[in-house]
């Protein structure tokens, strides 16, 4: 049988007709799949780059202040939009080497997110009173073990919401690297809907799949940090 | 790889025209979006259970949801599913003040569980009304606590603006991209628009961080 390539004024206002998600299911799933470890990655980068730099902007002094200062206010003044694209078609003019899809896009969101994850470390960090780091010194602690074994336990509890916002803020952001054809769930639903004609029921069981991503895992990590929460204190 | 970077200065009045949009765009949407998402934090301290779970619904709903997604939902769905047509501009200031009311109203609903219930009690003690109580005595403490809130937001919101270039409402990104394409200066073209929007949104951004410090709660 044909595809139904019905004009929109031919059809009664909502006519739900939901078999082309159920026949191109895999399609989808891979779009899925390519949205959770994009996000997954870009978080993996953004949180490892956000360690790094919220540590040495805390107790670096003050040229690494000042630097990663600069990379943090960059960052997060910029559109993620304008840094996906801009990583992907003119980073690779700048080291003379193609990037793929998905490495830009990983590239992009994990910086991206890396200059928020700084701002969250560092304030976690300033949080904990600065007796507790002294005191960790005059027990013969060197700076590293100090902010390993105390300082960092404590302030990632108090992070955690944030954290997790951010976590959240990455999944959904990751939909905007369908703009640079990364085949991820909003790129597969955009070409899906214009193969099917269907953009009503394919839009929305996207927005139901990022829902069903988004909305447990913020409520999760909520319960993490009230079950722990208490530990954070001090 | 050459670069000319005389391309932006020759398409200077377009970039212009394209920020112009894009600083539209962010004020329009926060017009709606301030009294938008008071509305919904109202509706969501509202005494009725079915009016609280709604609300509370569309809230996380639009909270938990690409913006991306969001407005592709509204240009492609509204006009096929519903015969409802909307210019460019329309459909991405609908799918901008949805998202950021959502936001606003989590924002205005902090600020105003943040003043403490004695106040209500004393205020209704003192015969006041409910929205008299509201008006008069618990919104003027709130709105100051949440404006360091609500400017984030504003900030965010001047970013996310860039993502209706995609429905082509010829915003700074939409100008840019364009310019990409009809010249293949690539480089220039996009570190332009990215300056671009630095430039502008480094200094909101120093604004809020500003707000946040001087209006530090301390109760």
């Amino acid at each position: 049988m044909g595809r139904r390539v019905a004009a929109p004024e031919d059809r009664t206002a909502m006519d739900v007709d939901i078999s082309p998600l159920i026949e191109n299911w895999q399609f989808i799933l891979t779009g899925l799949g390519f949205t959770l470890s994009l996000s997954g990655l870009s978080i993996v980068l953004g949180v490892g780059i956000g360690l790094v730099c919220g540590v040495m902007r805390t107790y670096g002094g003050s040229l690494l202040d000042t630097a990663i200062g600069l990379y943090v206010d960059l960052l997060r003044s910029i559109p993620v939009l304008a840094i996906l694209v801009w990583t992907y078609f003119a980073f690779p003019l700048v080291i003379g080497e193609s990037l793929t899809p998905f490495s830009g896009g990983v590239l992009a969101l994990g910086v991206h997110l890396g200059a928020y994850v700084t701002e969250v470390i560092r304030a976690g960090l300033t949080s904990i009173r600065p007796g507790q780091m002294r005191a960790a010194l005059a027990l013969g602690m060197s700076p590293l073990q100090a902010i390993r074994t105390i300082i960092l336990p404590q302030a990632l509890i108090r992070m955690l919401p944030p954290l997790g916002s951010l976590i959240v803020i990455a999944v959904k952001d990751s939909a905007i690297a369908s703009v640079i054809a990364v085949p991820e769930l909003l790129r597969q639903s955009q070409v899906l809907a214009g193969k099917t004609f269907r953009p009503f029921e394919i839009y929305t069981a996207a927005m139901l799949i990022y829902f069903l991503i988004c909305y447990p895992t913020a409520r999760t990590i909520d319960q993490i940090y009230r079950r722990f929460a208490p530990l954070g204190a001090s | 790889m050459t670069f000319d970077w005389s391309v932006v200065w020759d398409n200077r009045w377009r970039l212009i025209s394209g920020a112009e949009m894009t600083i539209v765009l962010t004020a329009t949407t926060m017009a709606v979006a301030l009294p938008g998402g008071l509305l919904l934090a109202l509706l969501r301290l509202s005494p009725f259970r079915v009016v609280r779970s709604f609300t509370t619904g569309i809230v996380e709903f639009f909270r938990a949801t690409p913006l991306i997604l969001q407005i592709y939902w509204i240009f492609y769905v509204l006009p096929a599913a519903f015969d409802i047509r909307l210019s460019e501009f329309a459909t991405a200031l609908l799918g901008l003040s949805l998202n950021v009311s959502s936001f606003n109203s989590e924002t205005f609903r902090a600020g105003i569980q943040s003043i403490r219930p004695g106040q209500w009690n004393a205020a209704l003690a003192l015969g006041m009304s409910k929205p008299q109580v509201l008006h008069k005595i618990i919104l003027p403490q709130a709105m100051l606590r949440v404006l360091p809130a609500l400017a984030s937001t504003w900030v965010s919101l001047f970013k996310d603006t860039s993502l209706v270039s995609i429905i082509a409402v010829a915003d700074l990104s939409y100008v840019a991209l364009k310019i990409r394409s009809e010249t293949y200066r690539v480089l220039e073209v996009l570190t332009a628009m990215a300056a671009l929007y630095c430039l502008m949104g480094y200094p909101q951004a120093k604004l809020v961080d500003w707000l946040h410090r001087r209006l530090k709660v301390a109760e």
